[in-house]
């Protein structure tokens, strides 16, 4: 790296204005801070898409934490992402009850769709990013995909490319 | 039957009345269809009283564990000290079971009635509804009824909170969904102490599904005499159970019944039976953790709680899971495995290495490299895991290793003998 | 008295008080049960599932570690259920283990290879074909290595950073057989006491940079002691392979510092393996000082003393044993007498999550000691009267800086270049290492130390040079001890056999402030 390089941006705090007033409620709901972490993290990746090192120590701040232990959370729970991700991240459900709905043709036809080479990386449009989940307890609706916060039942890889067209 | 199809005439339509019905999630139109009246009742009663009708109805946890709901309630301490906390558990993430998702985006209020009837039997001041984090559509429309019943003011002075959960099956287990509502890991904690006695915050705790909640008012409303009486077999399991009927079937969808009704009836005439040309091959009855039954086992059994353990398995969440002759038993086991590898938590070292090292030797098996000597392995692995961790994760990736080896071991053999061609590259 | 509980393990007959842990009341019986995660210095965690054994009327295997007795109960480490728990958590721990032991610093004091050879299988069944989990080395900060492949998830050192140090800077990062400890990028594992994990850990994932690959277990000679780094007075095992002091670790002593010692007493053992030793008695010959036998220099020093009257000054170390300053006192008990000693301070840092156990700003083991037999603070006084004494005394206080128109006997362990040129006799003396010896700590407890190693060249234990010129010279530590304590009002009744491995408490012992 060029010693010329420009510095890395500053980090921005995720917690000010109307997202600290956000925070400031949800505070009230738990009688200790510590309560309120997964809630805040949620704020902090809908606001930033994810959720980084200088993110967890903000919080961590806020909530009388140490970085160590946001940290700690943050990797236990799958659905925290630790890096930035693809415009539109696509969670597909392949646990046995739709795996023997043919949910493996729905992951091959949104990969192949969307141009992603492979599960968990962004498709080169940035646009993308699929993974394969565990159960996402629609089990009777097959498949079933989260894409962000839409939850899309019966899914199937005839209507992978109007759905991903649709998204885009 | 559950949305999107129509009641099913020999279903016992409770729980199930307004699935598919958007006004009913509606605080409106849901006083409008009689609810809030329970809620009403039961904050006239003494606490005692309501726990009292709850346990003669006879109801149990519909998460899983079946234990008696009014019994559990009772686990409190008597003697108030501090605060006492209510935890719902909508983490709904058991494999094969999706009936908690369709009464909280249908009928929201039913829950939220549920909850608050429950908050003042344990005398609880807060209740926290631990939502999973992927269920969105569920999360919105609580999130609305909520602010809709607050406005009417219908809680007294219970308070009731939603808590997002973020992806992670083990935060189903009561104490590890306390620890998550506390902003820690979602690790199970060693009992005792129990939640009744310490439990979220460190204080006295009682968690319940939310099918259990949601039957609650019914049973204010109409009596316990009313729940007791739905019942077809045995008479320590009453009332009605959603059952998720999925997999390898015409209708799948949630089916409300009686509990001990026969399993054959929901499979081949509420929901439609086989796709054409296939026969039943398996079937696990009460989501993924509970041993798989043969058809002739399914055919047989009757669904309550002890119709389906004499049948050879366990009623658990309802998840009913259907595989044709199509399946393949062992990709399908492997595939389980590698759901609980997935999601163990780590503390113990039975579940954190003995689910990988099972995903790894059915994977193996499936590539064509298995030995007999494997089955042997797994099977003793499988004993390891059982009954000797902090929760039944572990236990629960064993029991369809088991039950699989034993009742569909001719599968396994042909992977293992090249019989059958492998499917995946090791 | 406690209420008791009778309860059988293993078929012995154990009585202990109410709410002790089966694993603790089993100790009583003579039971070591295998565990990993369960330590007495941390709060329970119950993960490692080791520690299972069969308890009558229990319908599964029960871990040991979380259960309390029970009146009648019967436990049964070694059924054939609970060995087959064992044997199975040992497989698992063992199929991502990197087996590097011929690599690793805890082989030959690791738990995993113990308990592994004691009931493991001897054979592996996870396929050589399966790849291992592998992540690579971190460093965590200051002094520790954390080798995330050896690492069997016990979370002792997440558990002491939580509860002892109250830091938590460590944590368990990912779900699954993907877990393994983090600490955040930004943090480094710099907390004063958090040396520490290295001893919690029971394999070799945490290691010590300043032990790394400098010796084996096995040829270490290991050595009760006495931390001399502060005033607290912690308990420690010195750890010396070929003479040569290369580790400190902790020594359990429940009064004291527990299970813990700071990481600037765990650093604290450079010094005993200097070089630059007095090696022989010397004696001013002319402008030189000329090397010795004992005979003559203890002539000397007596010749010395008898011609000398008036005032004499003591300069010693607060780290000099409380034998060696009773007798130093003891031998100039004829004169117009002024003893002191100088500390050198520093930075208190306590352990949070133990009671009055800090790393002290006194960074001497026995001041509380020196101050006990009459020794004062007032080291400037000291120098000042040291300029008309008659003799002056120095005891291991190698920079002491004086002018005075008497006689200077100097006691040295290193060189002492401060008053060499002015001393008339330097008599080369033992350190603590090398040394059977006692110290008071800051609370007033009286503490043993062993010796580890011989002296080094022609050097004595301090209590025998002094001894030596008084009037019946002790024969040993322990009789110089008595001497001591039959005479000194503080000490009165206590004896080596009586101070043990523990110590003992002697006065109120508020401690001296910091």
């Amino acid at each position: 790296m060029s010693a010329h390089a420009a510095p890395a941006e500053p980090y921005q705090p995720v917690f000010v204005g109307q997202t600290k007033d956000r925070l400031t409620e949800i505070l009230g709901r738990y009688p200790v801070k510590a309560g309120a972490l997964l809630p805040a993290l949620w704020l902090v990746q809908e606001e930033r898409g994810w959720i980084s090192d200088d993110a967890m120590a903000e919080v961590a701040d806020l909530l009388e934490l140490t970085a160590a232990h946001v940290k700690g959370v943050v990797t236990f729970y799958t659905m925290y992402h630790q890096h930035p991700v693809g415009k539109n991240f696509v969670q597909v459900c392949t646990t046995s009850c739709c795996n023997i709905c043919g949910a493996e043709d729905v992951v091959k036809a949104l990969l192949r769709e969307t141009g992603a080479k492979e599960l968990g990386a962004t498709s080169p449009d940035g646009k993308w990013t699929i993974i394969e989940v565990e159960c996402l307890g629609a089990c009777g609706f097959p498949t079933p995909i989260l894409v962000n916060d839409d939850f899309i039942e019966n899914v199937t890889p005839e209507k992978v490319p109007e759905l991903v067209r649709k998204y885009r | 039957m559950g949305y999107p199809n129509k009641p099913h005439p020999k279903e016992t339509v409770v729980l199930s009345e307004y699935f598919g019905d958007p006004e009913a999630k509606t605080y409106k139109g849901w006083v409008k269809r009689g609810g809030y009246e329970a809620l009403k009742k039961a904050l006239a009663l003494d606490p005692a009283a309501v726990t009292e009708e709850v346990k003669a109805s006879g109801l149990r946890g519909r998460g899983g564990a079946g234990f008696p709901t009014g019994l559990k309630w009772t686990f409190m301490p008597k003697e108030k000290k501090g605060p006492h906390y209510l935890c719902v558990n909508a983490d709904e993430s058991e494999p094969g079971t999706f009936k908690d998702r369709e009464i909280m985006r249908w009928t929201p209020h039913a829950l939220l009635e549920g909850t608050a009837i429950a908050a003042h039997a344990i005398r609880a001041e807060v209740a926290y509804i631990y939502i999973r984090g992927e269920f969105t559509e569920p999360w919105a429309v609580m999130t609305q009824a909520l602010a809709e019943a607050n406005a009417a003011k219908v809680f007294g002075n219970i308070t009731i909170h939603l808590h997002r959960g973020a992806g992670a099956y083990i935060c189903g287990e009561e104490t590890a969904l306390m620890n998550s509502i506390e902003g820690k890991r979602g690790n199970p904690r060693i009992k005792p102490p129990f939640p009744a006695v310490a439990g979220v915050f460190g204080k006295p705790t009682t968690i319940n599904n939310v099918e259990t909640l949601a039957a609650v008012p019914h049973i204010i409303k109409r009596g316990s005499a009313w729940y007791k009486g739905l019942c077809l077999s045995s008479p320590k399991s009453t009332g009605t159970k959603l059952f998720s009927v999925c997999g390898h079937i015409q209708r799948p969808g949630n089916v409300e019944v009686t509990m001990g009704f026969p399993l054959k009836d929901v499979i081949y005439e509420m929901c439609g039976g086989m796709r054409p040309g296939r026969t039943l091959k398996a079937c696990i009855p009460g989501g993924s953790s509970v041993p798989i039954l043969t058809r002739e086992e399914t055919e047989r059994c009757l669904l309550d709680y002890e119709g389906v353990a004499e049948a050879g398995s366990l009623l658990g969440s309802g998840g009913v899971i259907v595989f044709d002759d199509s399946a393949d038993m062992v990709y399908q086991i492997m595939r389980l495995a590698r759901f609980y590898a997935h999601e163990s938590c780590a503390q113990c070292t039975q579940c954190r290495e003995g689910t990988a090292w099972t995903t790894k030797i059915l994977e193996r098996i499936l590539a064509g490299k298995g030995q007999t000597k494997d089955l042997d392995l797994l099977l003793d692995l499988s004993e390891n895991m059982t009954g000797k961790t902090i929760c039944v994760l572990s236990d629960s990736c064993a029991t369809p290793v088991i039950s699989g080896i034993k009742k569909f071991r001719s599968e396994f053999e042909d992977y293992i003998s090249g019989k059958k061609r492998p499917v995946m590259v090791a | 008295m406690a209420d008791l509980v009778n309860l059988t393990i293993d078929d012995v007959h154990v009585s202990v008080p109410k709410g002790t842990l089966v694993i603790e009341a089993a100790k009583q019986a003579g039971v070591l049960v295998p565990h990993y995660c369960y330590h007495p210095g941390l709060p329970v965690a119950g993960v490692c599932r080791m520690c299972l054994v069969e308890i009558e009327k229990a319908p599964k295997l029960q871990i040991a570690c979380a259960t309390q007795v029970a009146d009648g109960m019967v436990v049964r480490t070694r059924s054939g259920q609970a060995k087959s728990g064992r044997t199975g958590v040992l497989e698992l721990l063992l199929i991502n283990h990197p087996l590097d032991c011929p690599i690793c610093d805890q082989a030959g004091e690791c738990e995993l290879q113990d308990f592994t050879f004691q009931e493991g299988r001897p054979a592996t069944r996870y396929s050589p074909t399966y790849p291992k989990r592998f992540n690579p080395v971190e460093d965590f900060g200051p002094d520790v290595l954390y080798v995330p492949n050896r690492c069997i998830l016990c979370t002792r050192c997440v558990r002491f950073m939580e509860d002892v140090a109250k830091e938590p800077v460590l944590n368990v990062s990912e779900r699954g057989d993907r877990a393994f400890i983090g600490i955040h990028p930004e943090a480094q594992l710099d907390h004063p006491w958090s040396g520490n994990v290295v001893d919690l850990c029971p394999v070799g994932s945490l290691l010590s940079k300043d032990f790394l690959h400098k010796a084996r277990a096995w040829e270490l000679d290991k050595t009760a002691s006495v931390c001399t780094g502060c005033s607290q007075g912690c308990n420690v095992t010195l750890d010396l392979r070929d003479e040569t002091v290369v580790r400190i670790r902790p020594r359990p002593n429940l009064e004291v510092n527990r299970y813990f010692i700071c990481d600037h007493g765990r650093a604290n053992y450079r010094w005993m393996n200097r070089g630059d030793r007095v090696e022989a008695p010397l004696v001013r010959v002319g402008r030189e000082l000329k090397a010795v036998d004992w005979d003559e220099a203890l002539d000397r020093v007596r010749t010395i003393l008898n011609g000398a009257g008036g005032s004499a000054v003591a300069l010693v170390s607060p780290r000099a044993s409380t034998e060696a300053l009773y007798f130093a006192r003891k031998l100039l008990a004829r004169f117009s007498w002024t003893g002191a000693f100088q500390v050198v301070m520093g930075e208190e840092a306590p352990l949070a999550g133990v009671p009055n156990l800090a790393l002290r700003a006194e960074r001497a083991p026995n001041a509380k000691g020196a101050e006990l037999l009459g020794y004062g603070r007032d080291y400037a006084a000291a120098i000042k009267a040291a300029e008309r004494a008659a003799v002056v005394l120095v005891v291991d206080d190698p920079d002491a800086q004086f002018e005075t128109s008497g006689q200077v006997i100097c006691l040295g362990t290193t060189a002492p270049n401060g008053p060499l040129h002015k001393s008339s006799v330097v008599l080369p003396m033992a350190t603590v290492v090398e040394e059977d010896g006692t110290f008071v700590n800051r609370d007033g407890r009286v503490q043993r130390y062993f010796q580890g190693r011989a002296t080094p060249a022609m050097a004595r234990p301090a209590w025998w040079i002094l001894g030596q010129l008084t009037e019946a010279p002790p024969e040993s530590a322990s009789a110089a001890f008595d001497i001591l304590a039959a005479d000194v009002e503080s000490f009165r009744g206590l004896s080596y056999a009586a101070l043990g491995l523990a110590g003992v408490q002697i006065g109120a012992g508020a401690g001296v402030p910091a």
